[in-house]
């Protein structure tokens, strides 16, 4: 088989997905957040501490479905102090939001050596299996056929396909229902919001724990359902790729999954070229910062045609 | 407080206000203007009471996985102050912080949030290694400056793209800079088991030569007792004057603070906000990669991957506490740069994970965010005066 039919198989574009979908779960949560007003840079750190306390829970429940409600639970904690530092304080989205990173790798650090008396990384866990499992085809034309429409649409574990539905069902919620227009609306004119009588503390507070709920699902899917434990600073700058994304897909949710699988290609293709890297011989670190590249020329090419809700990052105070 | 209000006639003559009416207007001026104070006050002193709410914060992290935090703090004192040896420690921890530090203020001052100074540290400490093999036989007098300098380029070098991004299109420059220094940790990677590879398969740089390396303090100043703290502090105490005399004294530090302040009044007082957000985040990235380079010239002599424990990152902490103002950010290098040296010895003595210590970092940020907290916290806590009116 040719290289290039080696690397383009079936399971590198059900990699691209897998590896999309905690990306993309943060994106869509951030596209909610930022359309009713709040910036939300945390989401690295909201993703941590959900994989840290998912994979807690996880070990001490035996229950990997208890760890992601534990994992979302801790990330709504995270999300709480940086919606009460934006919304009712006013504060600096940016620096409160970078407050729950640092802080959310200072927690996750502690603990996990407080509670497993080592840093680094956890024992494995089993991961949550995929929701469908379909006999693999036979050989011939059929055959083939199966592998690929089996492997692409049938391998997963119930976080990607719950992704797949958020990009529809936010979409949705966004452009078509009341909740959805009020909501946009605190994020272009809260002023003119808060006249016709919406609150726009409780509008954004639900918005920014959609948000962290969101990234905490990420981090889940993450800890619990790809890699099977917890990992010191596992999440790797995908919060921060989550946000490109959110930018790339016009803050629209569904535009959101969407340029998140694009990152998902990128990591899944340097995950395969890795392996082929002796006939490549391309040095593996130039690979690894492929997603991260990717993300700096995206952002190049979209950031001045998109543009960001009209008082996105700006507090709002009330005149009381 | 002077009582200016009551001496001041009334702008408007007719109709004449009763005394009265003019008695209720210079008190609530009055008012106004203690509660000004006040909240300068509070202000002043929001740093140290985020300080002392983020060892609060710590002590109850500590005390539930059952450790004590009276025996951790004072472990953590003696590992920062309680020798020479120690104080040396403190400092050589707190020289990169000053450079990083004073990078992330000069940004802040220009409405910037560099949050990617790890990666701009990375290419200096790569810069520093790569010039400092090739300039064997020079003098130090030469060849120090000459690293430094390279050093400064990569880091200034490394911000340029984001900043270019930033000033034409828009770019958050939170994301870009964040993107670079993931890219910038690959380089230096890549350096490290490549081109400058070290023979021996580990992956690092050969031993720089000895006029690449920055000396001991103790070299300098015999007085002082053999430590590890080197003449990069110096350097350091250069750049804060540099800063504080940019900032002060420069039409450039000027028209970054004029930016960071307002930029539609910057653009439309006839400052070109796009040139000074290239120039401002490329002398924050400049700071950022001197602290690389006093790493490899003065703790390490050499690269190698893991040569940064997030200076960068830190370096947010210090700016922040210490409000943009390049001598605070000294004060505040030191404290940090403490916290850093004694973490080690509070895990030996008291078993606390060094972890705390981010902890600590992630509150004070936290606190100096949201200034306001403080304010909400006297208004809410604090006994209510009665306003005589």
């Amino acid at each position: 088989m040719s290289l290039l039919g080696q690397i383009l198989t079936p399971d590198l574009f059900a990699a691209a997905i897998r590896l999309a979908t905690p990306i993309a779960l943060a994106a869509m949560g951030a596209a909610i957040g930022e359309r009713s007003g709040v910036v939300n840079i945390a989401l690295e750190g909201i993703m941590l501490s959900s994989a840290f306390f998912g994979t807690v829970v996880a070990i001490f429940t035996h229950s990997a479905w208890l760890g992601v409600v534990g994992g979302v639970l801790a990330a709504l904690v995270f999300t709480s102090l940086h919606a009460w530092a934006a919304i009712n304080l006013q504060a600096d989205q940016i620096v409160s939001g970078t407050a729950i990173n640092i802080l959310a790798a200072g927690v996750t650090g502690f603990l996990m050596e407080a509670i497993f008396g080592h840093p680094g990384t956890t024992d494995p866990i089993p991961t949550i299996p995929s929701v469908f499992d379909f006999p693999t085809g036979g050989t011939g034309f059929f055959g083939t056929l199966w592998t690929w429409i089996d492997t692409i649409f049938f391998s997963y574990t119930p976080l990607v396909y719950f992704g797949i539905f958020c990009a529809i069902f936010l979409t949705w919620a966004l452009f078509r229902t009341r909740w959805g227009l009020r909501l946009r609306a605190l994020g272009e004119h809260p002023r003119a919001a808060d006249t016709v009588g919406i609150s726009v503390l409780r509008g954004r507070w639900v918005a920014v724990l959609i948000s962290g709920a969101m990234a905490g699902l990420g981090g889940a899917n993450l800890a619990l359902e790809q890699v099977g434990g917890f990992t010191e600073g596992m999440t790797n700058g995908r919060g921060f790729i989550a946000l490109a994304a959110m930018i790339f897909g016009r803050w629209i949710p569904g535009g959101g999954y969407l340029a998140s699988l694009l990152f998902g290609f990128a990591d899944a293709l340097q995950i395969k070229l890795q392996i082929f890297s002796d006939i490549i011989r391309i040095p593996p670190q130039f690979f690894l910062m492929l997603p991260y590249l990717l993300t700096v020329i995206v952002l190049a090419g979209v950031v001045g045609k998109a543009r960001a809700p009209a008082a996105d990052g700006k507090p709002y105070k009330a005149k009381g | 407080m002077t009582d200016s209000g009551e001496s001041k006639t009334p702008k408007t003559p007719a109709p004449l206000k009763s005394s009265q009416e003019i008695e209720a207007e210079a008190a609530e001026k009055r008012f106004a203007l203690e509660q000004e104070r006040n909240q300068r006050i509070i202000r002043s002193i929001t740093p140290f009471i985020s300080i002392a709410i983020a060892m609060l914060v710590s002590s109850v992290f500590i005390v539930a996985t059952g450790g004590n935090p009276v025996e951790a703090f004072s472990a953590l004192f003696q590992g920062a102050f309680g020798s020479q040896r120690a104080i040396g420690e403190t400092l050589l921890r707190s020289t990169p912080l000053v450079f990083t530090g004073l990078g992330l203020a000069y940004g802040f001052r220009s409405g910037l949030f560099n949050i990617g100074a790890e990666g701009q540290l990375f290419l200096g400490g790569l810069a520093a290694a790569w010039v400092g093999l090739l300039v064997g036989g020079l003098s130090w007098m030469i060849s120090i400056p000459l690293i430094l300098l390279a050093a400064a380029f990569a880091g200034a070098a490394w911000a340029f793209i984001p900043a270019l991004m930033k000033a034409r299109i828009g770019a958050n420059e939170v994301i870009t800079t964040m993107m670079f220094s993931y890219i910038g940790r690959y380089i230096v990677s890549w350096a490290v088991t490549g081109p400058l590879a070290d023979k021996g398969g580990i992956p690092q740089t050969p031993q720089l030569p000895g006029n690449a390396v920055l000396p001991r303090l103790n070299l300098i100043f015999p007085f002082l007792k053999p430590t590890r703290a080197h003449a990069g502090i110096l350097v350091a105490l250069i750049a804060v004057v540099i800063v504080w005399f940019l900032l002060k004294h420069t039409v450039l530090g000027f028209e970054a603070r004029s930016v960071g302040f307002n930029p539609f009044a910057s653009q439309a007082g006839g400052i070109s906000v796009s040139s000074t957000i290239i120039k401002s985040l490329c002398i924050s990235g400049a700071f950022a990669g001197l602290a690389g380079a006093v790493e490899v010239m003065g703790v390490y002599g050499r690269l190698f991957d893991q040569f940064s424990s997030g200076f960068g990152f830190t370096g947010i902490a210090v700016a922040l506490l210490a409000k943009n103002n390049p001598w605070g950010v000294l004060a505040a290098a030191l404290l940090f740069g403490a916290l850093d040296a004694g973490a080690g010895t509070m895990q030996l003595e008291a078993n606390v994970s060094q972890k705390v210590i981010l902890i600590i970092q992630g509150v004070i940020i936290f606190m100096i965010g949201a200034e306001s907290i403080v304010t909400w916290g006297f208004e809410r806590f604090a006994p209510k005066k009665v306003v005589a009116s």
